[in-house]
C-alpha cells in the first residue's frame, strides 16, 4: 500500500513520467532534491527512482551515517533505523554532495562492532557478512550486509562500530562510534552458540519477523569465532546441516510436518523451510550436523525432551 | 443388504397422496387430527418438535441448539432450509445448528422429505432435507388474531413467555411476535446439577403480504434471533452470542389459465454471528476467542404446473455464502496464537430441480425428482490458505464441485394397503469444515480435525421400502419402514498420527479423508390399535445399522430404540403416557472414538386440556417427563452428558 501511495505522488510530481518509459527521455522523471543530469558516477534517472523507492521502505542509523571527503554523504540503513540483538540487515547508499544523485560505485570495508563487557574488561566482536554487496541489479546504488549481533546494550556492556569507506577515491567512514543494540522483545531470540572442540560457532536465522503463518524459507548463516575474538567474525568455511524442529512451548509442544533441514548454500548461507500452522510464541529446536553427519550440536534431549540449542521467534 | 433393504416399510401419519419418505411436524396448533405435534405445544422448542419427526435424532451438547441428525446422518447429509432459503451455521463446533435460529412462533409446520427425494431448494441431502414453514398469517384469515404462551419448567427453571398478533384482509396480512426462553442449568436424574446447561433467548419475527391484483403477490419476511449466555456442558466452551437476522421479500404470480399454477421468486439474506466464550469455566489452561460468521444470500424460482396427471415442480436456486471463523488464544503472558479455522471460503451455487408427481391410477402414484447443482469456491483468507497449504502443498485458492440427485417413488395405496418403493443416487459437495477446517477439535473423540481440499464428493444409492396395514376397520395398523444408503467415498475423519495436535488434551489429529465405502440402514416398525373409543396404544420400534468399508461400525448410528405410548382422550382432555428406551449401543463406532452408551427407559406424562371462555380459547398443558428421575444419558449425547432429570411442565395457551 505504502508503495503504491508512493507511486502516486511520484506520478504527481514527475512531468510526463509514462513517456521517459516508453522512449527513455529521462527528464521526465523528478526526485526531490536530486539533480538528475547525466553523470556517469551516478544513477540514471530510473535507476534513481528505484534507490528512491527502496529508501522509503527502511529508515537512516544516524550513528552509522558519515561523509566522505566533503563530497559524499554516506547514509547507513536498516529497517528501523536502530539495531537489535540477533541478525540486522544493514544498507549503504552514497549520494554526492552537490546534486544529491546516488553514486553507483563505492567500497564498505572492515565493518567492526565490537562490544565492551564492561564487568570482564574485555572486547569482543560478532558475527558479521563477509562483504557489502549490490542490493539488486536495479538498484545499483544500494549496498547489503549484515551483522549480527550477539548481544545487546545493557549494563554488562556497550557496542561501538567502525567502518572504512571509498567512493571514487575519496575515504571516509566511521570510528569507534558508539551505538545503542535494542534487545528483542520477549519470546525473541535469533542467535545461538555452540562449540566443536575449542571452536565456538554462532547460528543467526535472517529476518525471522518477515515469516508467516504457512511454509516460509528459513535462511541462517553459522559464523566461526575469531582469534582474537575483536576481529569480527566470519562465515565457517566448514559445511553443516542444521535440522530443526519448530514447537509451540505454549501449546503442549504442538509441530507443524515437512519442515526440511537447512543446507549449505553457494553464498554461504543455509536454506531450508518452516511450516508455522498459527502465529504465536514458535520455539525452533536444532540438531547440527557435520559434514558427515554426525551430531555436533542440540539434538540432546532434555527433560522435555528436545534440543536445548534453539531459537525463539513469535510471530 | 439389499435384501433388508427390499423388506418393506411402513408409513407414518402422512396424507395418502405424499409417499411415506415425507414426514412433518405441526407446530401451530390448527385443525388436523393426527398430524404430528409436540405435547409441550407452541411453547415447546424448535428442538423437541424436530424429536417428533420420524427418521430424526438430536444430538445434544447442552440443552439448547440440538443438531438433528435424520437417518442416523448428520448435518453434512442433510439439507436444512427456512422456507426455501439457504442458511448456514457459523460455528466451527457446531454449537449453532440452523434450526436454532428459528423459534416455534416463527413456524406453521418442519417438513421432513427422508433420503435423496428432497425437496427442490435442497442441495447436498443424501439424509434428508428440512424445510422449516414460516407461520405467515396469510390473506382472508381471521381479521384480527392475537396468540399469547406462557410457559414453565421446574427443572432448570426454564420459562417461556411469547405473544403475536396478525392481521388479515383479503388483499394484506400481516403477523409478528416476541418469544423469550430463560433456562438455568439443569438437574440430571438424581438430582445433580449439571453445569453450563443454561441459556436464554430472544426472537423477533415480522411477516407481511400485500395482494397487488388478484394473482399478484408479494410477501417479505423478517427474523431476528439471539442466545445469550448458553452453556455447552459437553463442550469446554459456552456462547456469548449467537445472533441471526433472516430476512427475505418473494413475489408470486398466480396463473388461472392453462397448465401453470403459480411462480414464486424469492431473494433472500440472513447472517449470523457466533461468539463463543470460556471465561466462566474454571480451569482454562488456555483462554480462547473463537468467533465465526455467515453471510447467505441467494433466490429461487419456483414454477408449478399440473394437467391432472402430472404435478410439476420446476426450480431455479441460486446462492452464495461465506463462511469466516478464526481463534486466538492467549497463554499467560506470552504472545496470543492466532488461527483462521475457517478461511473465509466463499461458496457460489447453483442449481436447477424438476420433480414430478404422477397420478398412474386413482391408487398409484409416482414421484420423481433430480437436481444438478454446480458451485465454486474460493478461500478468500490468505493466512489461512497459506496454513492450510503448509498440509496440501500446492492446493488451489478456488475449488469447483458439480453434485446432483435423482429419486423416485412408486406408491400404491388402497383404504387398508399402502406400499411404497423408492430408490436413488444423489452425490454432496464436502462441508467447508471437511474441506478447509483448520484444528478444529472435537470432543466427542478428543481430535484435531484439518479439512482436506482434495476431497472427492461423496455419493450414496439410497433404496427403501414401505408398507403399513390396517386391519379390523381400521382399529389395527402396523407399519415398516427400511432404508439402505450405499455410500461411495464417504467423507470422515482419519487418523494421522505424522501430525500434531494443536489442542492440549487431544489425542491426535484426524484429517478427512473418503472411505471408499460405507452403509447405513435404518429401519423400523409400527404398530397402532384403537383399543376404544378414547384408548389408542401405540408401539414403536426401530433399529439402524451403519458400516464403514471393513465392516466396523460408524460412529452416531442409533441402537435397537423402542417407544410404547398410551394416549386416551375424554372430552376436552387428553393425555399420554409413554415408555421410552434405547437397548446398550453394543455397535459403538469405537474406531472412531465413539464408546458404547448403556441401555436406559424413561417415562413421561403429558395432559392437554382445551376450552374457552367468552370466545377465548385456552389451552392448558401439563406433565412430567422423566417421570421416575433416572440418570441417563442417549447415544446421541454428546460425551455421554446426561439428560433432564425429573421435569414438570405447565404451560397456556391464549388465543383472543
Amino acid at each position: 500500500m505504502k508503495q503504491k501511495v508512493l507511486m502516486l505522488f511520484l506520478a504527481i510530481a514527475s512531468v510526463g513520467l509514462t513517456s521517459c518509459n516508453s522512449n527513455d527521455d529521462e527528464t521526465g522523471i523528478v526526485i526531490d532534491g536530486i539533480d538528475l543530469s547525466k553523470d556517469v558516477d551516478c544513477c540514471s534517472a530510473e535507476e534513481a527512482l528505484q534507490v528512491y523507492k527502496f529508501i522509503q521502505t527502511v529508515k537512516i542509523i544516524p550513528e552509522l551515517s558519515t561523509s566522505a571527503d566533503g563530497l559524499y554523504d554516506v547514509y547507513a540503513y536498516s529497517k528501523t533505523g536502530t539495531l537489535h540483538k540477533g541478525y540486522n540487515d544493514l544498507y549503504f547508499v552514497v549520494t554526492k554532495k552537490k546534486t544529491g544523485n546516488y553514486v553507483k560505485y563505492f567500497d564498505i570495508t572492515n565493518i567492526t562492532p565490537l562490544m565492551n563487557m564492561v564487568k570482564m574488561n574485555m572486547w569482543h566482536s560478532t558475527p558479521v557478512g563477509s562483504s557489502f554487496e549490490v542490493f539488486d541489479t536495479n538498484r545499483p546504488a544500494v549496498k547489503r550486509g549484515w551483522v549480527s549481533l550477539l548481544m545487546n546494550t545493557s549494563d554488562a556492556g556497550s557496542w561501538q562500530f567502525s567502518y572504512d569507506i571509498e567512493v571514487l577515491g575519496s575515504k571516509g567512514g566511521i570510528q569507534n562510534k558508539a551505538i545503542n543494540v535494542d534487545a528483542l522483545p520477549e519470546g525473541q531470540d535469533w542467535v545461538k552458540s555452540f562449540k566443536v572442540g575449542d571452536d565456538t560457532y554462532y547460528l543467526s536465522v535472517v529476518n525471522p519477523s518477515d515469516w508467516k503463518t504457512g511454509t516460509n524459507t528459513i535462511q541462517a548463516y553459522v559464523s566461526k569465532k575469531n582469534n582474537p575474538a575483536t576481529t569480527p567474525y566470519e562465515l565457517a568455511p566448514e559445511t553443516f546441516t542444521i535440522e530443526i524442529d519448530p514447537r509451540m512451548p505454549d501449546m503442549g509442544n504442538h509441530t507443524s510436518p515437512d519442515n526440511t533441514p537447512l543446507t549449505k548454500q553457494k553464498d554461504g548461507s543455509y536454506t531450508g523451510t518452516i511450516n508455522l500452522t498459527m502465529t504465536g510464541l514458535w520455539r525452533i529446536h536444532l540438531t547440527v550436523k557435520d559434514a558427515n553427519g554426525k551430531v555436533v550440536a542440540g539434538g540432546d534431549d532434555l527433560k522435555d525432551g528436545y534440543s536445548s540449542l534453539f531459537w525463539d521467534v513469535t510471530l | 443388504m439389499i435384501a433388508l433393504a427390499l423388506t418393506i416399510i411402513l408409513s407414518t401419519d402422512t396424507i395418502a397422496t405424499s409417499s411415506h419418505t415425507i414426514d412433518e411436524v405441526v407446530v401451530v396448533s390448527a385443525a388436523g387430527e393426527g398430524r404430528k405435534r409436540s405435547a409441550k405445544g407452541l411453547v415447546a422448542s424448535i428442538d423437541e418438535h424436530l424429536a417428533e419427526l420420524s427418521h430424526v435424532n438430536l444430538v445434544r451438547r447442552g440443552s439448547y441448539a440440538w443438531e438433528p441428525m435424520v437417518n442416523n446422518m448428520q448435518t453434512e447429509r442433510v439439507a436444512t432450509t427456512i422456507d426455501g432459503m439457504k442458511i448456514f451455521y457459523a460455528c466451527t463446533d457446531k454449537m449453532d445448528p440452523v434450526t436454532s435460529y428459528v423459534e416455534s412462533s416463527n413456524l406453521q409446520s418442519i417438513l421432513l422429505n427422508s433420503g435423496l427425494n428432497g425437496n427442490p431448494q435442497s442441495t447436498g441431502n443424501i439424509g434428508g432435507s428440512l424445510d422449516l414453514k414460516l407461520r405467515k398469517a396469510g390473506f382472508n384469515a381471521d381479521p384480527f388474531h392475537l396468540n399469547t404462551d406462557i410457559g414453565y419448567e421446574t427443572n432448570g427453571h426454564l420459562q417461556v413467555y411469547g405473544a403475536d398478533a396478525s392481521f388479515s384482509t383479503q388483499r394484506f396480512y400481516t403477523n409478528g411476535g416476541v418469544f423469550y426462553r430463560h433456562a438455568d442449568n439443569y438437574k440430571e436424574g438424581g438430582g445433580r446439577k449439571v453445569e453450563f446447561s443454561q441459556f436464554e433467548k430472544v426472537n423477533a419475527f415480522a411477516n407481511a403480504g400485500v395482494k397487488l391484483t388478484n394473482r399478484n403477490i408479494v410477501e417479505g419476511t423478517f427474523i431476528f434471533d439471539r442466545a445469550n449466555n448458553v452453556g455447552y456442558p459437553a463442550l469446554n466452551m459456552d456462547v456469548k452470542k449467537a445472533e441471526a437476522f433472516i430476512t427475505s421479500l418473494s413475489y408470486k404470480h398466480l396463473f388461472t389459465q392453462g397448465v401453470l399454477n403459480s411462480w414464486e421468486t424469492k431473494a433472500y439474506y440472513n447472517h449470523i454471528t457466533h461468539v463463543m466464550d470460556d471465561t466462566k469455566r474454571p480451569d482454562v489452561e488456555i483462554h480462547m476467542d473463537m468467533p465465526g460468521k455467515s453471510w447467505t444470500s441467494g433466490l429461487y424460482s419456483l414454477l408449478s404446473a399440473s394437467n391432472g396427471r402430472h404435478d410439476v415442480q420446476a426450480n431455479y436456486d441460486l446462492f452464495y455464502n461465506r463462511l469466516f471463523a478464526d481463534m486466538t488464544m492467549y497463554p499467560g503472558g506470552a504472545a496470543p496464537m492466532y488461527m483462521v479455522t475457517w478461511p473465509d471460503v466463499g461458496t457460489l451455487n447453483t442449481g436447477l430441480a424438476l420433480t414430478d408427481l404422477i397420478s398412474l391410477t386413482n391408487r398409484q402414484w409416482l414421484k420423481v425428482s433430480a437436481k444438478v447443482a454446480w458451485q465454486t469456491q474460493r478461500l478468500n483468507d490468505d493466512e489461512g490458505y497459506h496454513a492450510l497449504e503448509v498440509f496440501f502443498p500446492g492446493m488451489k485458492q478456488r475449488y469447483q464441485q458439480l453434485t446432483g440427485r435423482v429419486a423416485m417413488n412408486l406408491q400404491h395405496a388402497t383404504p387398508t394397503t399402502e406400499l411404497n418403493i423408492g430408490a436413488g443416487w444423489g452425490s454432496r459437495a464436502p462441508t467447508v469444515t471437511e474441506a478447509y477446517g483448520y484444528y478444529l477439535n472435537n470432543t466427542f473423540d478428543q481430535y484435531d480435525y484439518i479439512g482436506n481440499p482434495r476431497l472427492k464428493n461423496e455419493s450414496a444409492i439410497e433404496l427403501n421400502a414401505a408398507a403399513k396395514f390396517s386391519m379390523f376397520n381400521s382399529h389395527l395398523s402396523i407399519a415398516i419402514d427400511a432404508n439402505a444408503f450405499f455410500f461411495y467415498n464417504y467423507i470422515i475423519g482419519q487418523f494421522e498420527n505424522r501430525l500434531s495436535p494443536m489442542t492440549v488434551d487431544a489425542e491426535g489429529v484426524k484429517v478427512y479423508g473418503n472411505l471408499d465405502h460405507a452403509n447405513i440402514v435404518n429401519t423400523s416398525f409400527i404398530t397402532e390399535w384403537k383399543a376404544l373409543s378414547w384408548l389408542t396404544w401405540s408401539a414403536r420400534l426401530s433399529y439402524a445399522i451403519g458400516r464403514d468399508e471393513q465392516g466396523d461400525p460408524l460412529p452416531l448410528i442409533s441402537p435397537f430404540a423402542y417407544s410404547s405410548v398410551l394416549a386416551f382422550t375424554y372430552k376436552r382432555l387428553q393425555g399420554r403416557a409413554e415408555l421410552r428406551g434405547n437397548s446398550r449401543q453394543v455397535k459403538a463406532g469405537r474406531k472412531y472414538g465413539e464408546t458404547p452408551t448403556p441401555a436406559w427407559v424413561i417415562g413421561n406424562i403429558s395432559t392437554q386440556y382445551a376450552f374457552s371462555i367468552n370466545g377465548r380459547r385456552l389451552t392448558l398443558r401439563a406433565g412430567v417427563e422423566n417421570v421416575f428421575d433416572k440418570r441417563y444419558a442417549t447415544y446421541s449425547d454428546w460425551c455421554d452428558i446426561p439428560q433432564k432429570g425429573r421435569n414438570i411442565y405447565m404451560n397456556i395457551n391464549i388465543e383472543l
